[in-house]
């Protein structure tokens, strides 16, 4: 019943109906009003909200649906999440009719069977009469909510079979009536969340959503009703032209693209991730066939929605940037997703952590796979940390507090062609604002003693990865303990012939006899000044490290992002001097004669 | 006589304003990039010559000389600057770098890094650690510090910025890492972050103050050099310079934070606009300068432009000090035009002052926004550019439309430029779009005042596209930035953190941080030679509900005079929690007013007003009909007809010009657009006003 419901809501939406035409620069402009009314929604959120994970890290998106599902526009946001919101608002629009939609309306869902990514991401979303009462527009705004009223705080079980336990699943519900907010249906949510400070922020959202509903109802009394319909199809339209020209552009054949995930939080291992990228004339088709689909899998299963936006966001970092990011890209892109395989589950799997591994090795298998024909646009849009070590407490008031841990300082910043990898994260990322050590300590009892980069985790390559960071946090009271590891086994992966990052580790009780590596999945009780260290990979190579600039070596060496043992052993580039006297020299002859060898080495294996 | 003396230093003209019992002269001179304090100098011989007496003469009459630098700007561009190095907590030295994540755009993944200021070489960790209270969790490790300043030292650093952890709550650690600093490197050139920005979090501050340090030693001696030039040319008091939230203060103040300089050009703008708003009655206002490569756009509300610290990223990098709040867009006269993707993209990229534009005739091959005017008549050949130092020439002009936009878009070359024309307008309406929207106020409810070489071209439509019914354009628009530092006050603006409910907040710590900011600000104030009772203190309180991660500003006391703090009594907090839910209200569209708020700490702004430029307003002159000086064939939106010109040389108060209508003046054009009229008022400057029955 899910898969018949899943091939509805992706079914391609037409175009819709108008008998105007309009001109390509007109287009552009309308185009530009919806960005900007999205940027608008998402930033008003953002001032508005209570939670640290909106307010502070940016976790939202806004985007426009027009009255057919396609989505017309959006803003700055997370790349991946931007391009999930259009499913949930589908099945809002199937039951449009029974639901009464009507001016002042807005809605909320967040149900993995019903269009959604995973429970904490709610999408609000608001709809836009014409003065004959048709249906125009919509305005959703996506944001993740720090809990879902599950059986963990923060709606991530490590061990949930099933979505009910993970949270409260909404496949619908009017939380506006014609501009009256429904009181009983929203004192429902709060009752369902541990956090006081839902309540702000679920008033934030529905407040930004009716901004941008009153936003477009002033480009649409500035353009007219038929001009803005014909805009939103000619900018689809021309999103899935540019997208097509450029497929055409990339040699025919099939390209395929493989990776794992350490294990499921069961301990099930080598949870695997197949993508197959066949490039034929203007055509870009990815199968997925052969991704993994054990039914003993727990936890790693990645709703519908998120697979197809973790694809398209990678491929939308593959081509030029000024591409228009609407429904285009999805019309100009085939997707053959098994139903039942981890990558569209059966229903009521639970989503929550599906929606990190393995929704991000999609778009990771794709960059693998099409990094042989586009290496200057090859840079994996990913995160491979599995779950940050989030803590959760009991303050003096009995109110619940939670730390969570949105404090990665780097990783996974990988190497492209030409460029090193840089700065925190991927680029797709940028829009994530980190949480700080001031702000955390002044709220919760803990205590963050490093967040430093490590010399030598970023992959080796002619471009080098960035490092990782090690991050090591003391609890300063009891609390309880969440998290779930991968990329131990398998790291992210380095590229033509670049290293891989180096793998994960996460300790906990460290420094005291008891200390001990998370080797997977694990909810633990940490006593007072227990401390955890967490090493984040870094991002992967690009390229053969013998052929990286030996004056970029020493650069890296005097930084330490690089060791002088390791600029001889992954480089074969000889230094001399130290660190600690600022004397680090080149020996040529020595670099010459050793990556010769090593050349010779690897040609003869 | 005493004067009063207005400088803005820009990439190709110095702008002067002379003010002298209310009257205003301008002047502008060219620029001399190497040495700049050389072309004020010459504009200043020029302004006495004008007066009729010598340097010497002029400058001993003078009673204040107003300067916005743009070498803070500079040093950022250029990347020249200091050799740095950063002293912070063992464990944080890469948070300059990783930047909290933050990229500028998700969507480039060839996006390279910004240039290192302090590359990770010169960022040492030094163990030591206080708790968010303050209190000390791990002891300065002066031993490992001195090791650290070796390594500096053998790296040749000539600033050093010390930013550790909580060191805004209690600066002992950051105070004896200065002393160790100044032991081992007495030349170097020092930042504390608790000076610098007392505040958390951790990375805001940390990159403000590497800034401050990278910057520091070429902005200080830059000014030092201007006083000592002005000094030996006769000039005895103190020079005032332009800071980025608005204000004026003295190179002794700024010495300690250089950083409060960068982006101040831009504020000069503003706090003249403001001034120049207020003259003409309108408080609420939305200002636009459109100059070669930028389109800067802030607003105004009830008369003042506040200066707030958001996420303000310059050249990449972050600074935290309050602004002044502009936003910028690569949007300007020498924007190039191009459709080679298929869409139509006008800037950001810039042609910049050299080549220029096509139709400067400098070598420019890509077509420009101006080339763009031009083909539409908006602008002619005929008519002097850049205060008369060249004509606009047509050579090459449409074949360049032709080839980069025309032929790949299957369009004519007129239907080019106008589409050009409408994509600029939109990226600007959307720029001001965004700030309105972060700033949660309306654009139809204010007036519009534009000003620079371009912004009168554009600012009637723009208007339009907003939705705004009157447009303000001053006589003197393209040294408006010179005038507008006359305008500014002198001005500190500080604060301090203070987490706490509302409900819990004591007020002996209130009293006793206002306080502190009050004496700093006030021993300032007086050594730059201003009166103690003529100083005007406004204070307030961060507050935001428990897990906001932004605060807002709240008035919490006003006054002249002796600073009296009797005003933070115990009931305070909650007064201004009170006014803190109404602003939330007014702001974000809901309160949450069952729950406590909480203070983020004080903030205190001292400032003394000033004789500005006496802006004035008003219509008293009889109205009647311009003549226009000649006829020429434009495009104002409703394709091309035979359109009035206006000569500015020509007009007088009263005077009035339906659109379709272009006014020529000396430095600018003003284009009046169909359906719109403009009067010029008793001062000179023009007022344009949309026929609400013409909008279609």
């Amino acid at each position: 019943m899910s898969f018949e419901r899943n091939r509805r809501l992706v079914a391609k939406r037409p175009p819709l109906t108008t008998g105007a035409s309009i001109d390509a620069v007109t287009a552009g402009i309308i185009n530009g009003a919806f960005e900007t009314v999205c940027f608008e929604v998402a930033t008003h959120l953002g001032r508005a909200a209570s939670s640290a994970i909106i307010n502070q890290s940016n976790e939202r998106n806004a985007s426009i649906i027009d009255a057919n599902g396609r989505l017309a526009g959006i803003s700055l946001g997370i790349p991946q999440l931007l391009f999930v919101s259009p499913l949930a608002v589908r099945w809002g629009l199937e039951n449009s009719v029974a639901d009464d939609w009507g001016p002042g309306d807005v809605f909320v869902g967040n149900d993995p069977d019903y269009g959604g990514g995973h429970l904490p991401d709610y999408t609000v979303y608001a709809p836009l009469f014409d003065d004959s009462g048709e249906l125009l527009l919509i305005q959703a705004l996506q944001a993740h909510q720090g809990d879902t009223g599950g059986k963990d705080p923060g709606g991530f079980s490590v061990d949930s079979t099933d979505i009910f336990g993970e949270g409260l699943g909404i496949p619908v519900l009017k939380l506006v009536h014609r501009g009256e907010p429904r009181r009983d249906v929203i004192d429902l949510l709060i009752r369902n969340n541990r956090f006081p400070s839902f309540a702000g922020d679920i008033a934030a959202m529905i407040s930004a959503v009716q901004r941008g509903v009153r936003s477009l109802e002033h480009i649409v009394s500035r353009y007219g009703v038929e001009c803005i319909k014909a805009a939103i199809n000619a900018n689809i339209e021309q999103t899935e032209q540019r997208f097509r020209a450029a497929v055409a552009s990339w040699p025919d054949g099939d390209y395929g693209g493989e990776v794992w995930i350490d294990q499921d939080t069961a301990g099930n291992p080598d949870v695997h991730v197949v993508v197959n990228c066949k490039v034929a004339g203007d055509q870009l088709c990815l199968d997925m066939t052969g991704s993994d689909a054990r039914p003993e899998l727990v936890n790693v299963w990645n709703t519908y929605a998120n697979t197809r936006g973790y694809a398209i966001a990678q491929l939308a970092s593959m081509v030029a940037p000024d591409i228009l990011k609407n429904e285009g890209l999805f019309y100009a892109v085939e997707m053959l997703v098994p139903e039942g395989c981890i990558l569209q589950p059966p229903p009521n799997k639970p989503a929550a952590l599906g929606a990190f591994h393995p929704a991000v090795e999609v778009g990771e298998a794709i960059c693998i796979a099409l990094s042989r024909i586009l290496p200057e646009r090859s840079a994996p849009q990913v995160y491979k940390l599995g779950m940050p070590n989030a803590v959760i407490g009991v303050d003096a008031q009995g109110a619940m507090w939670m730390d969570q841990g949105v404090d990665v300082r780097a990783s996974d910043a990988s190497a492209t062609q030409g460029l090193d990898g840089w700065g925190s994260m991927c680029a797709g990322l940028g829009n994530l604002i980190l949480a700080t050590a001031e702000d955390a300590e002044s709220r919760f009892p803990v205590l963050n003693l490093a967040r430093e980069m490590r010399t030598d985790t970023g992959g080796a390559g002619r471009w080098r990865g960035q490092p990782g960071t090690c991050n090591i946090k003391q609890v300063l009271e009891p609390v309880s303990a969440m998290t779930w590891m991968v990329s131990r086994k398998h790291p992210l992966r380095g590229l033509c012939g670049g290293d891989d990052a180096a793998p994960y580790s996460n300790h906990f009780l460290c420094g005291t006899p008891d200390e001990f590596a998370v080797e997977n999945a694990l909810n633990a009780q940490l006593p007072a000044g227990a401390i955890t260290r967490y090493q984040y990979g870094g991002g992967g190579g690009f390229g053969n490290p013998l052929e990286r600039e030996p004056e970029a070596v020493r650069e890296d060496v005097l930084d330490e992002y690089v060791s002088v043992q390791a600029a001889r052993e992954r480089y074969g580039v000889v230094l001399t001097g130290s660190v600690e006297h600022c004397d680090i020299e080149i020996d040529h002859a020595a670099t010459a004669q050793l990556r010769a060898e090593r050349l010779q080495a690897s040609t003869t294996r | 006589m005493s004067y009063r003396i207005g400088i803005d230093i820009g990439g190709t003209f110095t702008d002067f304003a002379l003010l002298a019992k209310g009257e205003l002269t301008l002047h502008k001179n060219l620029s001399t990039p190497q040495d700049r304090s050389l072309g004020v100098l010459q504009g200043l011989e020029k302004l006495a010559t004008l007066e009729g007496k010598s340097l010497a003469a002029l400058l001993e009459d003078t009673e204040a000389i107003i300067h916005g630098t743009t070498v803070a700007d500079n040093t950022l561009i250029e990347m020249n600057g200091a050799c740095t190095g950063l002293l912070t907590t063992e464990g944080f030295r890469d948070e300059l770098e990783l930047r909290r994540g933050y990229k500028e755009d998700i969507w480039d993944v060839r996006l390279g890094p910004p240039s290192a200021i302090i590359p990770r070489r010169r960022r040492l960790g030094v163990p030591e650690r206080l708790r968010f209270d303050g209190s000390v969790h791990t002891a300065l490790d002066e031993d490992a510090a001195r090791r650290a300043i070796e390594l500096l030292a053998r790296q040749g650093v000539e600033s050093v910025a010390i930013c550790t952890l909580f060191s805004f709550t209690n600066p002992a650690h950051e105070q004896r890492l200065a002393e160790l600093v100044r032991e081992m490197l007495p030349e170097v050139h020092l930042s504390l972050s608790h000076e610098v920005l007392p505040k958390s979090p951790e990375f805001e501050r940390v990159s403000t103050t590497a800034v401050n340090a990278y910057i520091g030693p070429r902005v200080t001696r830059y000014i030092d050099q201007l006083q000592q030039r002005l000094q030996e040319a006769g000039y005895t008091r103190k020079l005032l310079l332009l800071q980025c939230n608005g204000g004026v203060m003295s190179r002794e103040y700024l010495q300690a934070s250089p950083v409060r300089v960068l982006a101040s050009g831009p504020a000069g703008g503003v706090i003249g606009g403001a001034a120049f708003g207020r003259a003409k009655g309108a408080a609420d206002l939305l200002c636009v300068d459109m100059g070669g490569t930028s389109y800067d756009v802030s607003v105004i509300r009830g008369g003042s432009a506040p200066a707030e610290s958001r996420w303000n990223w310059h050249h990449r990098y972050l600074v935290a000090v309050p602004m002044v709040q502009v936003e910028t867009l690569g949007a300007g006269g020498g924007s190039l035009c191009s459709a080679a993707s298929g869409t139509l993209q006008v800037g950001p990229a810039s042609a910049g002052a050299d080549p220029g534009p096509v139709c400067y005739g400098r070598g420019g091959t890509q077509p420009t926004v101006t080339d763009a005017i031009l083909i539409l008549g908006l602008l002619s050949e005929d008519m002097e550019f850049a205060g008369g130092d060249f004509r606009l020439s047509r050579a090459g002009v449409e074949e360049a439309m032709a080839r980069h936009v025309a032929e790949p878009l299957g369009v004519s070359v007129e239907d080019a430029a106008f589409d050009c024309w409408r994509v600029v307008n939109a990226n600007m309406s959307q720029a001001v779009r965004r700030l309105t929207a972060a700033r949660g106020c309306n654009p139809e409810d204010l007036s519009l005042l534009a000003y620079g070489g371009n912004g009168p071209v554009f600012a009637a439509i723009q208007a339009q596209e907003l939705g705004i019914d009157r447009v303000l354009v001053p006589r003197t628009s393209p040294g408006f930035s010179a005038t507008g530092a006359l305008a500014a006050a002198p001005c500190i603006d500080e604060e301090r953190s203070y987490l706490v409910a509302a409900d819990q907040a004591d007020a002996a710590r209130l009293r006793e941080l206002f306080s502190a900011l009050q004496e700093h600000a006030r021993g300032f104030l007086v050594d730059a030679g201003f009166a103690a009772d003529a100083i005007r203190t406004r204070y307030q309180l961060g507050m935001r509900y428990p897990g906001q991660n932004w605060s807002l500003s709240v008035d919490a006391f006003d006054a002249l005079g002796d600073g009296d703090l009797s005003f933070a009594d115990d009931g305070l907090a909650l007064r201004v929690a009170q006014r803190f839910h109404e602003l939330h209200y007014a702001e974000y569209g809901h309160a949450r007013d069952a729950e406590m708020p909480e203070i983020t700490g004080v903030r205190l702004s001292a400032s003394v007003a000033v004789p500005g430029p006496a802006f004035h307003g008003g219509h008293s002159a009889q109205e009647e009909p311009a003549i226009p000086a000649r006829q020429r064939r434009a495009n104002l939106g409703n394709g091309f007809q035979p359109t009035d010109i206006y000569r500015g040389a020509d007009l007088a108060p009263g005077h009035c010009i339906e659109g379709p209508a272009i006014i020529e003046e000396t430095f600018t054009t003003i284009v009046v657009y169909p359906g719109w009229r403009a009067v010029l008022d008793d001062a000179g400057d023009y007022e344009l006003r949309r026929n609400r029955n013409d909008i279609h």
